[in-house]
């Protein structure tokens, strides 16, 4: 039994990365922001700052799948301090790049400073003003010339350059986290960008609102963006700033810190669309909410146990109904109830499930019994899987009555009833509930019709209204979930089963791993 | 085993060729040409595919649904018929001009059935159609919401004051079209890859069958919404397209197990010892064996796109072009509780071919082969939305 259940989920690793891959190319649908369709030039650098924002929110400044020349802060400084050093026609955005690097870069510039001719070093320097006044050391009129800049910057880093090393940094947060003061924030606060990564980790680990708080604020100073927190915010203010802060960290974490070492070969796989995507997908951080900034993760938690039980209860209803249905009607083949239930149930497997769910609910209200709407939902939801299995275990039972050993236990006098029950029906048991595994997408497909219909709040629910409002990130993040549910509970069924009856077990493994049919 | 095997393995062709032995005259010809002998003596014999087509014709429910599905290909292909808003012959201002709502002429733009008969110039006349209103005209005020046999509507005008009568009759054309289209896409598309994967087996059979099952794992409803959604601009074609081009998994599925099965009888290793080449055993042997369950999974399969597509328009996020379709007219009846002929006419139309189709679908499977029984649930289950 271990061995088969391990082989039945090896089997499932494949399925599931074809699922992700399939669902990455389905986000890839989704239209690019700065698409020349915009009317922009394509070649104008840095659009708007929002738009750049908003693609690489979604990982569209990287390669699809391999990522030859993967960015990080030293690429990025050196190409700043290039073009901001030579004072070319890119000037400007390298400035804006060395301003929005910050702190994170200095270890990078500083030391180079030196080396470089003295009208480039007065550049760089003068370019670099804007983080020496962010973090409090200068003011705008003292880094406006080129040689005090410069003499700024050199004496700046022989003073300081010790406190720009990761365990320095790592020390300041463990004291700041461990006792709050507004002294040990300026300290942070001085490190701007480069703080960043220790900042932002402890975000993910802590849970005292004022400590939160604190960090946040140093992240904010540092990048000059996200939420601002005081020391009135709410607890979900602060979570909901947290949830953003961790989410744009993901996004731009190459930003600030060095690929190096090993690292630096697996970012050709990881610093790409897909393996952020998949990365974030296998962590659970599937973004953040366009309608209401909420972590996805948190409302599918929210919503999913709505959608599971009316699928759950949906099943079983229909599985204690359609297997007696099914299998009588195949008992007293071509008599008055094989006949009536056949042609119910083809009618039913016919009925669309929204059609039903709509005359349900309507016969419900004339009725006075609006209110039931759970049950309605359910009993909906279960007819089109009644219609469907009752017809399965039908045919399993006339196939298995059809057999030698049947009509061995009728000839030798076995009881008609114990025929029914004990040779025929435990037979034509095992392949209905089998199959029961093909019938999960579309039990998934119809409780999203059904909780539309009857204002039920679950997935399928939310799914529409975040359709009305473009929310892709939770329509990315729905395909994948129900893809990897369906996914697991067809490895659950054919768990169950393969216990229940060990010689479907190579079948349903093989089905899976599909050698030979 | 099921389909057409060639006619010199059966019974009957090995007694034809006994017979054709007696008469002789073969006997002087070449051997090619007295393979064409044999075809021709045993044709007054039943193969496989006769007995498919004579148990197929004697079921009492396949000739109702296959009746029923005529008349609803008819309404879908003479929609303009039934209900136009303009005439279907008509002479005005002179020229004279046949199925103008087809043909859109540039003198008749604006131009309305109503309007033209009210002030009828000289020498004009029209031939109007049955239901003189369009599926997208939009009539005044007074006319919203009017139950059936009403002012001309006789099944009532909806939401819009748009008629019912012409948006169901129109939108069997939409259901049609989209359900025949996607699966002839989705039929090519399973065949190629299910006889390929089983004929090539090796790496391009495992790569295509992690395809099926990853595709399967999704649901249609779920991802034709999402897909919706997500495109720029979606049209009837964007769900077309995505139910075809991920729903062919199934029916992969049933012709790779139908090619291993072939490829494992004695008539094909026969073939294969007379020197006949891959392509040879694959277009001769294998693939006319898995025909017939494409045909069978082919008429599943628009069942399940006209219900999909139906679902995705009734939760009121299908085309939003004014094309006619049952979806959009049923999701029209949530919103207006009273007007009972909402729900009704689209609903009944949905439900008559899907229960045509599903008949005929079945008696085919059957006819075709008793053991198929169940395969074509197994088949659509996946759609179903």
């Amino acid at each position: 039994m271990l061995r088969y259940a391990l082989r039945r989920i090896l089997w499932t690793i494949p399925t599931l990365i074809g699922t992700s891959l399939i669902v990455f190319l389905v986000t890839t649908l989704a239209p690019d922001p700065a698409s020349p369709a915009s009317g922009d030039d394509p070649r104008a650098p840095a659009r708007d700052a929002r738009v750049e924002e908003a693609r690489r929110a979604r990982f569209l400044d990287l390669p699809r799948f391999v990522n030859s020349d993967p960015q990080d802060i030293r690429s990025r400084t050196a190409w700043a301090v290039a073009h901001a050093g030579a004072g070319d026609s890119q000037a400007d955005i390298a400035a804006a790049e060395l301003r929005r690097l910050g702190g994170a870069a200095f270890p990078y510039v500083l030391p180079a400073l030196e080396a470089l001719p003295p009208e480039a070093r007065g550049r760089l320097a003068v370019a670099l003003g804007p983080v020496a006044e962010r973090i409090g050391l200068a003011r705008a009129d003292e880094m406006s010339d080129p040689q005090a800049a410069a003499l700024f910057w050199t004496r700046f880093w022989d003073d300081r350059a010790l406190d720009f090393t990761r365990a320095a940094i790592e020390r300041t947060v463990a004291r700041l986290v461990e006792h709050g003061s507004d002294l040990r924030e300026e300290d942070l606060v001085r490190l701007d960008t480069f703080a960043l990564a220790a900042v932002i980790a402890a975000m993910g680990t802590e849970d005292d609102r004022m400590t939160l708080v604190r960090l946040t604020r140093i992240a904010r100073h540092a990048t000059e963006r996200g939420p601002k927190l005081g020391l009135a915010s709410t607890a979900g203010e602060v979570r909901r700033a947290v949830a953003d802060w961790r989410e744009w960290w993901f996004v731009h974490a190459t930003d600030f810190v060095a690929i190096d070492g090993a690292g630096g070969v697996v970012a050709v796989l990881t610093e790409t669309r897909y393996g952020k995507w998949l990365r974030r997908a296998v962590g659970g951080e599937l973004g953040v909410s366009a309608t209401d900034g909420e972590p996805i993760a948190d409302k599918l938690r929210a919503h999913a146990p709505v959608t599971v039980l009316i699928c759950t209860i949906a099943l079983l209803l229909s599985w204690t109904l359609a297997v007696p249905i099914g299998a009588y009607g195949a008992w007293r083949q071509r008599r008055t109830f094989d006949v009536v239930s056949s042609a119910v149930m083809f009618l039913l497997y016919a009925t669309p499930t929204f059609v039903l769910a709509e005359l349900l609910r309507r016969a419900a209200g004339a009725l006075g019994r609006g209110d039931a709407r759970v049950g309605l939902a359910v009993v909906a939801l279960a007819a089109a899987s009644l219609a469907t299995s009752s017809r399965w275990q039908r045919t399993a039972m006339l196939e298995v009555m059809r057999q030698d050993f049947v009509r061995t236990a009728v000839a030798k006098g076995v009881p008609a009833w114990r025929v029914a029950v004990d040779h025929a029906l435990r037979n034509a048991l095992a392949p209905t509930v089998t199959l029961a595994g093909l019938h999960l997408p579309a039990l998934v497909g119809g409780a999203f019709v059904v909780e539309e219909v009857f204002g039920l709040p679950g997935v399928g629910f939310e799914t529409l209204r975040a359709i009305e409002a473009h929310d892709s990130a939770w329509l990315m993040a729905v395909v994948l979930a129900t893809a990897v549910a369906v996914t697991l509970g067809l490895v659950l069924t054919d768990m169950v089963y393969g216990a229940l009856d060990p010689r479907l077990r190579e079948e349903l493994v093989r089905r899976q791993g599909g050698r030979a049919a | 085993m099921s389909g057409e095997q060639p006619a010199h393995e059966t019974p009957e062709a090995s007694a034809a060729i006994e017979l054709s032995r007696r008469k002789g005259p073969s006997r002087k010809k070449r051997a090619g040409d007295s393979l064409s002998d044999i075809r021709q003596a045993a044709a007054p014999y039943l193969t496989m595919t006769r007995i498919a087509v004579l148990q197929l014709a004697r079921s009492r429910l396949a000739r109702l649904g296959a009746i029923v599905l005529a008349c609803v290909c008819m309404v879908a292909v003479f929609a303009d018929l039934f209900a136009s808003d303009l005439p279907i012959v008509c002479r005005w201002k002179g020229s004279v001009y046949v199925l103008p709502g087809v043909t859109h002429p540039a003198a008749l733009a604006g131009a309305t059935c109503a309007r033209e008969a009210r002030n009828p110039a000289p020498g004009d006349w029209t031939l109007p159609p049955l239901v003189a209103h369009g599926p997208t005209e939009a009539a005044e005020a007074e006319d919203i919401l009017r139950p059936p046999l009403t002012h001309g509507h006789p099944l009532g005008t909806d939401a819009l004051g748009r008629d019912v009568f012409a948006r169901v009759v129109h939108g069997t054309r939409t259901a049609l079209g989209v359900g025949t289209a996607a699966a002839i896409v989705l039929v090519a598309i399973g065949v190629m890859l299910g006889a390929f994967a089983g004929f090539a087996g090796g790496l391009l059979d495992s790569i295509v069958t992690r395809a099926v099952e990853s595709l399967t794992a999704i649901p249609t409803l779920v991802l034709v919404l999402v897909v919706g959604a997500l495109v720029p601009h979606p049209t009837t074609a964007t769900l077309l397209w995505t139910i075809a081009l991920t729903r062919w998994t199934d029916l992969a599925r049933l012709v790779r197990a139908e090619v291993l099965l072939t490829l494992g009888t004695d008539y094909v290793t026969a073939a294969r010892a007379l020197g006949a080449s891959p392509t040879r055993v694959l277009a001769r042997h294998v693939l006319p064996n898995a025909i017939g369950p494409a045909l069978v999974a082919a008429t599943f399969g628009i069942a399940s796109v006209i219900l999909v597509e139906a679902a995705v328009d009734f939760l009121r996020v299908g085309s939003p072009d004014t094309m006619a379709s049952w979806g959009e007219a049923l999701g029209e009846a949530r919103a207006n509780a009273g007007a009972w002929w909402l729900i009704v006419f689209p609903g009944a139309a949905l439900l008559v071919t899907l229960v045509a189709l599903n008949l005929v679908g079945e008696a085919a499977r059957d006819a075709l082969d008793p053991k198929l029984r169940g395969v074509g649930e197994e088949l659509t289950e996946g759609m179903r939305g």
